[in-house]
C-alpha cells in the first residue's frame, strides 16, 4: 500500500486532453453558439447548423480517440487525468449513443428551433451542456466528477424543461425537475461521502481494489452508501418509486425537445450507475443486486401499469419509460455480464425515445399544446408516414420479435435468468404484456378512429428522425449481431 | 427451399405494396396470384416429401453466435400438413375478399406477412427463431381485426392479442430458462430443439417448464378455459381474417403442444395426461353445448371450433399412434371445413349484412348451389364418412379408446352434438318457406365463389376417400413421437394402441 502512495506521488498524473476531446467540444461549442448569437445574431437555421456541426465534430473525436487507442498513438493509457476518466469500450460506446442521440434530437427539435426567435441559441448551447455533462458521467471513474458531470447535465436540463415559459405548465415542470433532481444529486453525493467514509477513496478502481484487499466487518457504512447512490441514479433513470416527476416533466417541457431530455437522462444515469456498480463494487454483487432487482421489478409494474390509464401521450410515454427503466435494471442486476445487454437496450430504446417525441411534436402544433391521445385519432388517414414509422417505433419499444426491442429484452432477460434472477424475468415478461397494450391502444387510436380535421405538419427533419429510428428499429430486429457485438465490449474498467 | 417458402409470401408483400396506387383493381388479383406461388412450392414439396426421413429440406444458418440462434428450418409429417393447409388458405381467402373496399392494398399486405409469420412457426425448429415467428404473427392479425373487423373489432383486436401475448410471455421465460440450463449442462448456448430435447431437467423443472408452454399453447388453441378471446376474435374479424384464425392460427397451439410439449418434457407430458384430457373433454361438450344455443350463426362457428378443437387436444395427449395421426390429419380437416363455412357466413353477410340465424329461412329455394355447398361443408365438420372429418375423428376416437376409454365415450358425445347444432342451424337458415322479403332477392353464389370454394371442397373429398396420401407422410413422425416417450419414460403405448395401420389399410379398399 505505501509503496503505491509514493509512486503516485513521484510520478506526475497523466494529463492527456485528447482522452476528453469529446467533451471539451461540446463544452466549447457551447459557449461559441452563445457567442457568435450575440456578435452576429445569425439566422436560426445557422446557429442550428452550427451546433450540429460541434455534435459532428464531437463524434468524429470518439470515433478517432477509438482508433488511437486500438493503435496505441498519441495516447498511451486507458486512464488519462490522473485515473478520473476511463476509455474503456464502456465509455466509448456510451459516448457513441450520447452522441448519436443528440444529433438525432436536434433533428427533432429543428423546427422548434427556427421558431424560437432569439432564444435559440440558449436552447441548442443547453443542448450541447447536457450532452458534454452526461457523457463526462459515463467516462468518469471518480466519483466526484461522475457527480460533476450529473450535475452539469441536470442542470441543463431543469432549464430546458422550464423553456416554454408562456405555458405555466412548462414552469410547474421546471420547479418540480429542479426541487426533486436537486434533492436526488444531494442523496447521490451523500452516498458518495458514505462510500468515500467507508473506503477512503472517490475512484471506482480504487475503492474495488480496496473492497478485495480487506475483509470488511462491518460494511454498513459502504453498504447504506451504495444504496444512496443507487436511489440518486435511480432518480436520474426514472425508475420507480422515484419516477413521479416524470410525466409532469414530459408533459410541460417543450415538445421538440423532450425526447432529448429523457433519453440523454437516462444515459447518462445509467451509465453512472452501471459503472459505479460494476466497476466499485464487484465484491458485494450480491448484496446490492437484490434491491437493484427490486427496483426493477417495480418499476416495470408501476410503469405498466400506471401508463394503461394515461390519456395524454406525453405521460403515457413517461410511465412506459419507468417500465423501460425497469427492464434495463434487470440487465444491470448481472453485473459485468449485463453490460453489453444494458448498453444494447439502452441504444435502441433512447433513440426510439427520440423518435416518438419527434411524432408528439409535429403532431402538438404550433401551440404544442396537443398532446392527448385524441389528437392521434385518424392519424394514418392525416399523415400515412407519420403515422406508420410511428406505429413501428411503437411496437419495437413494446418488444415485438423482428424489432430491435424484442433482442434488447431477449438480451436482459437472458442476463437476469443466468444471474439467478428467475422470478425477475417472469414479471418482465408479464409486464412487457401489459406494454404491449399501451402500445397497441395508440396503434388503435391512429388506425382505427375518425380523424378531426386538425392538419398536422410532418417537416422534412422530423421525417429523417423516424425514418433513420425505424430503419435502425427493423435493422436491429433482423441482424442485432454488429450492434451486440459492439455493446458486448462495453464493459468498463 | 423452406427459407423461400417463408420469403415468398413477404416478397409478394413488397410487390403488392409497390404497386401503383391508381391501379387499385390489380390489388386483389396480384395478391392471390403471387400467394399461389407459395402453394405451388409447398406442393413441390409435399411432393417428394420422404416419409421416413424425419426432418427434411433442413435450412440452417447461424443468426447470432454468441447467444446460439439460428434461422433453422426443417419440415417434417406433422408440419408437412400444416404448411400445406396454410399455403392452401391464404389464397382462398385473399380471393374472398373482395368485400374489402377501403385499404385493400394494406390489408393483402397484411395477410402476405401473416402467411410469413405463420409458415415460419411451423418450420422453426430453434425455439428462439419460433417464438419470433409465434410473436410475429399477432402483428397483422391485431391489424386486420382492429382495421377490417365489424362493430366491436377493437375490443377483439385488443383482447386477441393480449390473451395470446400473455401466454407467450409465459413461453418466453422458459425458453430463455431452458436456453440457460443448456447453457449451464453443456457449456453450449443453443435454442435448437434437439438440443433442448436432451437437457435433464428435475421434475419440479420440467412441470413449470410444461406449465409456461403448455399454457402458451393452450391459451392458443384455445383448450377450456382460455377459450374466451376466440368467439370475440372470430365474429369481429373479416372474413378472411375469421379464415386463418380459425383455419391456421388455432393450430398453431395444437402443433406446439405436439411438437414442443410432448417432445421437450416427454414425463410431464405423461403426467398430466388426465389434465389435459379432461379439460379437452370439457371443451369438446361445452364448446359444442354452447354453439347450440347461438343465435348468430357466425358464432356459433366460432363456439363450434372450441369444441373440435378439443378433439385434437384429446387426441394428441392420448398418446396413441391413432390419437396422434388423427390429431395431425384433424389439424387439416377443420382448417377446410370451418375455413370453409367462415367463407360461406362472409358471403351471405357480404349479401344481406346480418348473420343472425333468424333473420334467414328458405334460402334453399333462393339460394340452390349456396346451400348445397353449406351442407356439404357442415357434413365434412360433423364427420360424415366419405369426408375428410370422419377420418380425423374415427382415428381421435379410436386413438383415445386405447388408452383413455371414459374420455373417449364423452368425447363421442360431441359428435352428437355437433350434428345436432349444424343441422338445426342449417334447418333453419335454409329450410322451411322464404318468408322474409329482403332474402327472397338474394343472388346465388357467382362463379369466383364457387371457384373460391370448390378447391376445398375437393381436397375434402380426396382427404375422406383416401387418407393414405398425407397419412403415410404423417405416420412416421408420429410414431417417432411415441417411440421416444416410450424410450425415456416408463409410459408404454397401451397394446390396442398402435393398431391405426389396419384402419390405413381398410382404408385403400
Amino acid at each position: 500500500m505505501t509503496a503505491l502512495l509514493a509512486q503516485a506521488t513521484l510520478e506526475p498524473p497523466v494529463v492527456s486532453w485528447l482522452g476528453i476531446a469529446p467533451e471539451v467540444i461540446l463544452g466549447v461549442g457551447a459557449a461559441i453558439v452563445l457567442l457568435v448569437e450575440v456578435q452576429w445574431h445569425p439566422r436560426r437555421r445557422i446557429l442550428a447548423e452550427l451546433t450540429g456541426a460541434v455534435v459532428a465534430v464531437a463524434a468524429a473525436f470518439a470515433v478517432i480517440l477509438q482508433r488511437f487507442l486500438d493503435a496505441g498513438q498519441g495516447i498511451d493509457t486507458l486512464l488519462p487525468f490522473a485515473g478520473m476518466i476511463a476509455l474503456d469500450g464502456f465509455g466509448v460506446f456510451a459516448r457513441y449513443v450520447l452522441l448519436a442521440v443528440t444529433g438525432l434530437g436536434l433533428l427533432a427539435a429543428w423546427r422548434m428551433i427556427e421558431g424560437l426567435g432569439a432564444r435559440a441559441a440558449e436552447m441548442l448551447a443547453l443542448v450541447l451542456l447536457a450532452t458534454a455533462g452526461f457523457s463526462l458521467m459515463a467516462v468518469s471513474t471518480h466519483l466526484m466528477l461522475t457527480f460533476l458531470g450529473l450535475e452539469v447535465g441536470s442542470i441543463s436540463l431543469y432549464v430546458l424543461a422550464g423553456f416554454s415559459r408562456e405555458r405555466s405548465e412548462s414552469d410547474e415542470a421546471a420547479i418540480k425537475y429542479f426541487l426533486l433532481g436537486a434533492f436526488a444529486s444531494a442523496i447521490f453525493v451523500y452516498g458518495v461521502a458514505l462510500v468515500f467514509a467507508g473506503t477512503g477513496e472517490f475512484n471506482l478502481i480504487g475503492v474495488r481494489d480496496y473492497l478485495t484487499g480487506v475483509v470488511l466487518f462491518e460494511p454498513g457504512v459502504i453498504l447504506v452508501g451504495i444504496a444512496l447512490v443507487i436511489v440518486g441514479l435511480a432518480f436520474k433513470v426514472t425508475a420507480a418509486p422515484f419516477h413521479s416527476w416524470a410525466p409532469d416533466v414530459y408533459q410541460g417541457a417543450p415538445a421538440g425537445i423532450v425526447g432529448f431530455m429523457a433519453a440523454v437522462a437516462k444515459i447518462g444515469g445509467f451509465a453512472a450507475l452501471t459503472r459505479v456498480l460494476v466497476s466499485a463494487f464487484p465484491a458485494m454483487i450480491d448484496d446490492w443486486a437484490p434491491v437493484v432487482a427490486a427496483i426493477s421489478a417495480l418499476s416495470m409494474v408501476v410503469g405498466s401499469v400506471l401508463a394503461i390509464v394515461q390519456d395524454d401521450i406525453r405521460r403515457l410515454l413517461a410511465y412506459s419509460g419507468v417500465a423501460h427503466a425497469g427492464f434495463i435494471l434487470s440487465g444491470v442486476v448481472a453485473g459485468a455480464a449485463g453490460t453489453g445487454e444494458v448498453w444494447f437496450y439502452l441504444s435502441v430504446y433512447t433513440i426510439q425515445l427520440v423518435a416518438s417525441f419527434a411524432v408528439v411534436a409535429a403532431v402538438s402544433g404550433s401551440t404544442m399544446a396537443r398532446s392527448a391521445l385524441t389528437d392521434y385519432a385518424g392519424l394514418s388517414s392525416r399523415q400515412p408516414f407519420l403515422a406508420a414509422t410511428f406505429a413501428i417505433v411503437l411496437l419495437g419499444m413494446g418488444g415485438i420479435p423482428l424489432t430491435s426491442g424484442f433482442v434488447a429484452k431477449f438480451g436482459v432477460f437472458t442476463e437476469a435468468w443466468t444471474a439467478g434472477f428467475e422470478w425477475l424475468v417472469v414479471v418482465g415478461a408479464v409486464t412487457s404484456v401489459i406494454a404491449f397494450f399501451i402500445y397497441l391502444r395508440v396503434i388503435l387510436v391512429m388506425y382505427m378512429d375518425d380523424a378531426p380535421d386538425q392538419v398536422v405538419a410532418a417537416p422534412l427533419t422530423t421525417r429523417w428522425v423516424l425514418g433513420l429510428v425505424v430503419l435502425a428499429t427493423l435493422v436491429f430486429g433482423l441482424f442485432p449481431g454488429p450492434l451486440l457485438d459492439l455493446a458486448g465490449n462495453a464493459v468498463p474498467l | 427451399m423452406l427459407s423461400w417458402l417463408v420469403l415468398l409470401p413477404v416478397l409478394a408483400g413488397l410487390v403488392v405494396l409497390a404497386l401503383p396506387r391508381r391501379r387499385g383493381e390489380l390489388i386483389l388479383p396480384v395478391g392471390t396470384a403471387l400467394s399461389v406461388l407459395p402453394l405451388a412450392l409447398a406442393g413441390y414439396i409435399f411432393a417428394v416429401f420422404e416419409p421416413m426421413a424425419g426432418y427434411q429440406f433442413v435450412n440452417r444458418a447461424v443468426w447470432y453466435e454468441p447467444w446460439g440462434v439460428s434461422w433453422y428450418l426443417g419440415v417434417d409429417g406433422i408440419s408437412l400438413p400444416l404448411i400445406l393447409l396454410t399455403t392452401l388458405l391464404v389464397p382462398v381467402s385473399l380471393a374472398a375478399s373482395s368485400s374489402i373496399t377501403n385499404r385493400r392494398k394494406e390489408f393483402v399486405v397484411y395477410t402476405l406477412l401473416l402467411e410469413a409469420a405463420m409458415l415460419g412457426v411451423f418450420l422453426a425448429l430453434d425455439l428462439f427463431l419460433f417464438f419470433v415467428f409465434f410473436e410475429a404473427v399477432l402483428v397483422p392479425m391485431y391489424f386486420i381485426i382492429g382495421i377490417w373487423g365489424s362493430e366491436r373489432r377493437r375490443y377483439a383486436a385488443i383482447k386477441f392479442f393480449l390473451f395470446t401475448a400473455f401466454g407467450s410471455a409465459l413461453m418466453l421465460a422458459a425458453i430463455i430458462g431452458m436456453s440457460v440450463l443448456h447453457a449451464n449442462q453443456t457449456g453450449v448456448v443453443s435454442f435448437a430443439l434437439e438440443d433442448l430435447m436432451n437437457l435433464d431437467l428435475t421434475p419440479a423443472a420440467a412441470g413449470w417448464l410444461f406449465a409456461a408452454f403448455g399454457i402458451a399453447f393452450a391459451i392458443k388453441v384455445p383448450v377450456f378455459p382460455f377459450h374466451t378471446w376466440l368467439p370475440d376474435a372470430h365474429v369481429e374479424a373479416p372474413t378472411a381474417g375469421s379464415v386463418l384464425l380459425a383455419g391456421v392460427l388455432l393450430k398453431m397451439g395444437t402443433y406446439g403442444l405436439m411438437r414442443f410439449n410432448l417432445a421437450l418434457f416427454p414425463q410431464t407430458s405423461v403426467d398430466w395426461v388426465p389434465v389435459l384430457a379432461v379439460l379437452a373433454v370439457i371443451g369438446i361438450i361445452y364448446g359444442a353445448a354452447v354453439a347450440i344455443v347461438q343465435p348468430n350463426l357466425k358464432k356459433l362457428i366460432a363456439y363450434t371450433s372450441v369444441s373440435h378443437l378439443g378433439f385434437i387436444v384429446l387426441g394428441t395427449f392420448a398418446l396413441t399412434s391413432g390419437g396422434l395421426q388423427g390429431a395431425v390429419i384433424q389439424n387439416v380437416n377443420h382448417g377446410l371445413s370451418t375455413g370453409a363455412l367462415f367463407l360461406l357466413v362472409g358471403m351471405i353477410y357480404d349479401r344481406r349484412h346480418t348473420k343472425m340465424i333468424d333473420d334467414f329461412g328458405g334460402l334453399q329455394k333462393i339460394m340452390p348451389i349456396y346451400a348445397g355447398f353449406f351442407l356439404f361443408m357442415i357434413f365434412a365438420s360433423i364427420g360424415l364418412p366419405g369426408l375428410n372429418g370422419f377420418v380425423g375423428e374415427f382415428l381421435v376416437l379410436m386413438g383415445s379408446y386405447a388408452s383413455l376409454p371414459v374420455y373417449a365415450i364423452l368425447a363421442a358425445f360431441g359428435v352428437v352434438l355437433a350434428a345436432i347444432y349444424f343441422l338445426w342451424a342449417y334447418e333453419r337458415v335454409f329450410t322451411g318457406i322464404p318468408d322474409k322479403e329482403e332474402n327472397r332477392i338474394l343472388a346465388d353464389l357467382t362463379p369466383v365463389e364457387i371457384g373460391v370454394l370448390a378447391p376445398l371442397a375437393v381436397v375434402i373429398i380426396v382427404l375422406g376417400l383416401y387418407p393414405k396420401v398425407m397419412l403415410d407422410k404423417i405416420e412416421p413422425s408420429t410414431e417417432a413421437i411415441l417411440n421416444r416417450i416410450e424410450a425415456t419414460t416408463d409410459y408404454e403405448v397401451p397394446a390396442p394402441g398402435r393398431l391405426a395401420d389396419v384402419f390405413i389399410a381398410g382404408g385403400e379398399e
